[in-house]
């Protein structure tokens, strides 16, 4: 777990002001809550500083009244760094990461259609998956959404 | 029997339409085609066009998207033709039957003939499938059908 | 997967008034791509959200089913996931079971993938070889498991078969059988003309580009990037079994052939000293059904590429959230980057290129932005106003 700790810690040290909490569940698992406000300051610094320069993946999570932006890096392969950051519902906004990274932008545009994060610089925040004629304000991943609810949208189109 | 009923009895041309499967019924249908099972020397071709195609094999649950596409496909095949549902999401659309994205079994959009069941039915149970549909055919159209 | 048989689904000349959901946007000038978007959707099934209203046992049957060719690779991804969250580890003799069958799993999809793809360049001799080859390991996938596809091996803590000791004999012996044919086709795609006249120098994607586009499996591989989630960020038993990551530095279709085809050789030489190596044991232990709230990220190297799973408990016997990011997904951008400044008659071996893992890739809808007109075609017809 020796290197996991230290970049651990490494990042507490750099981030201590934007960070919320950083966490190393296992070897090679480090999960981080940022601010919003620092966030593009944070995965630039994360990418050039610190070397994550693969992202796998954007995870968009329901958690009530906020929706949760998990950014997942991986250095060189290795070690999984999840950066989370939450946004209030009523101003779900964030900007694009795919002026600093090009992969970004399918990830957001998956994240857009299925909980309405807006992600402010994405020139193409098109459906990605959804099939044509899906109504525009209905997000499925939303807690709120219901499976009847869901099928019943489906059934009509 | 008149030569065009003999001609579909005998040699079949099949289309492949995925509707939205997660590609486990697509491989062992195509495996079907390869030397190990050689659904050929049955005279079943694979066919590219609508067109030309007696049976339509349908794989997967009918999703949202793919569902217009796929009456059109029906559609353009020249009758007499017939369906057969290959595999359990074709059959009924489960497990993805409740999802929001999924209309359910072929048999929601289209009149179905035969059905495989399978989780993905083997080769074998593939080429049984259309065989028996193919023998039942034989059996019901003897002298031949304008249908 | 349409372009994986000889039969395409072609509907003739569109208009472009119709609403269809293209998969493809392509911009062209005469015969160059300019610009690429993609649009998929043709297999979304809603999973993510299918599997928060079913419980964790229920949703690794869901699990499975995300695709037919790595089901595995997606259930080992699920399993360790919540296995982490539960606070459990899969016994030592169930992590060598679950890479065994991960590397026969990655033995059938290469070898299906080399047969496409020949398929794809007009060679349909070795596509044939190469499925009456891959038989070899899917019956040995039916003899261990009792399927051809969907295995079912993995449960949480675990996994649900053994491998006895006759059939130890049956793997070793297929294996053999296997890798004489696989060092065959590697032979034959280097030195057969007309493969190496579709692959060579074609889809080109730089080393810095495949990096930049976060590109992964044997696509990022064949850019020279030394990246395997096997390796880096080992899980299963490959930390005790060694092995090398192949890499190539031809960044090209053909490239990504020739790693596939070692990957395989590798992937034989993996599951013999798994066989050799095997610890005794159990193959499983039991675990409770509700989840501890946690949040664990599990990944794996699927034939594909890294396959992520986030995973999001509350306590309860269902998930809180479940993301899935499949390898193909990952190698889009970096596809849509090879295929600007193709020729169009390239596309079907480009996008074939990543070994793609999503159904009905025959429809494209292309612009031409010089003469200001659009139309649509499907894969063969493509091909067919496109062959030279």
């Amino acid at each position: 777990m020796g290197q996991t700790s230290e970049v651990t810690e490494e990042l507490r040290a750099a981030f201590k002001d934007s960070m919320i909490e950083v966490k190393a569940p296992r070897e090679r698992r480090i999960f981080m809550r940022i601010k919003k406000v620092a966030f593009q300051e944070t995965v630039k610094r994360l990418i050039n500083d610190f070397g994550f320069r693969h992202l796998s993946t954007i995870t968009g999570v329901d958690l009530g009244d906020q929706v949760e932006v998990i950014y997942h890096f991986a250095r060189e392969g290795a070690i999984e760094l999840s950066v989370g950051v939450a946004l209030p519902k009523n101003t779900l906004s964030i900007s694009t990461v795919s002026g600093l990274m090009p992969a970004a932008s399918v990830y957001e545009r998956e994240v857009h259609e299925f909980l309405g994060v807006s992600f402010e610089g994405n020139p193409n925040l098109s459906p990605l998956v959804l099939p044509e004629g899906w109504p525009k304000n209905v997000y499925p991943l939303r807690k709120e959404r219901t499976f009847e609810e869901l099928r019943q949208i489906g059934a009509t189109k | 029997m008149n030569v065009f009923n003999w001609a579909r009895a005998k040699s079949p041309w099949l289309l492949h339409f995925n509707t939205g499967g997660c590609n486990g019924c697509d491989i062992e249908l195509v495996a079907a085609l390869t030397p190990k099972f050689d659904v050929e020397r049955f005279g079943i071709r694979l066919q590219g066009s609508p067109r030309h195609a007696d049976i339509l094999a349908v794989t997967g649950p009918v999703t949202l998207q793919i569902r217009d596409r796929l009456v059109r496909v029906y559609e353009q095949m020249p009758e007499p033709k017939k369906v057969i549902a290959v595999g359990t999401c074709a059959l009924s659309g489960s497990p993805f039957k409740d999802c929001y994205n999924v209309l359910g079994g072929i048999d929601t959009v289209l009149p179905v003939d035969a059905y495989v069941p399978g989780c993905p039915p083997k080769p074998e149970a593939i080429i049984d499938g259309i065989a028996g549909m193919i023998q039942r055919r034989r059996k019901s159209e003897p002298h031949g059908s304008d249908k | 997967m349409g372009y994986g048989s000889t039969v395409k689904v072609p509907f003739g000349p569109q208009h472009p008034a119709l609403k269809e959901p293209e998969n493809f946007l392509f911009e062209v000038d005469g015969d160059i791509v300019v610009n690429v978007t993609p649009r998929i959707g043709y297999v979304h099934r809603g999973i993510e959200k299918a599997l928060e209203l079913r419980s964790y046992i229920q949703d690794l049957y869901l699990a499975e089913r995300i695709c037919g060719i790595c089901s595995h690779a997606h259930t080992t991804c699920y399993t360790q996931g919540i296995e982490e969250l539960l606070g459990v580890e899969a016994p030592p003799r169930a992590k060598y079971i679950r890479t065994i069958i991960a590397e026969l799993e990655r033995l059938h999809s290469h070898s299906l993938w080399v047969g496409v793809a020949a398929h794809e360049v007009g060679f349909d001799t070795l596509f044939m070889y190469t499925w009456r080859d891959r038989e070899a390991v899917m019956e040995l996938l039916e003899a261990i498991s009792g399927n051809r596809v969907h295995y079912a091996m993995n449960t949480i803590g675990g996994v649900r078969r053994d491998i006895s000791a006759e059939k130890t004999d049956k793997i070793r012996s297929s294996l053999d059988f296997f890798e004489k044919r696989v060092q065959e086709y590697l032979h034959v795609i280097r030195t057969e003309e007309s493969f190496l006249k579709r692959t060579a120098g074609v889809g080109l994607l730089k080393k810095q580009e495949a990096l930049d586009f976060c590109a992964v499996g044997p696509t990022l591989r064949a850019s020279g990037v030394k990246n395997d989630v096997r390796a880096d960020d080992p899980y299963a038993a490959y930390g005790e079994i060694p092995f090398e990551v192949i890499v190539d530095d031809e960044c090209d279709v053909l490239g990504r052939t020739v790693v596939r085809c070692k990957e395989m050789l590798e992937s034989i030489n993996i599951v013999r000293y798994a066989l050799d190596k095997m610890p005794d044991g159990s193959t499983r232990v039991r675990v409770p059904m509700a989840v501890p709230a946690g949040e664990a990220v599990s990944r794996v190297e699927a034939p594909r590429g890294e396959l992520i799973h986030y995973a999001k408990s509350n306590g309860t016997t269902k998930p809180e959230r479940y993301k899935v990011r499949s390898p193909t997904l990952a190698n889009i951008p970096a596809l849509c980057k090879t295929l600007v400044g193709a020729h169009l008659a390239d596309i079907p071996i480009i996008l074939a290129g990543i070994d793609p893992c999503f159904s009905c890739m025959d429809r494209m809808v292309f612009v031409d932005v010089a003469k200001d007109r659009n139309w649509v075609w499907t894969m063969q017809q493509l091909k067919r106003n496109t062959s030279r």
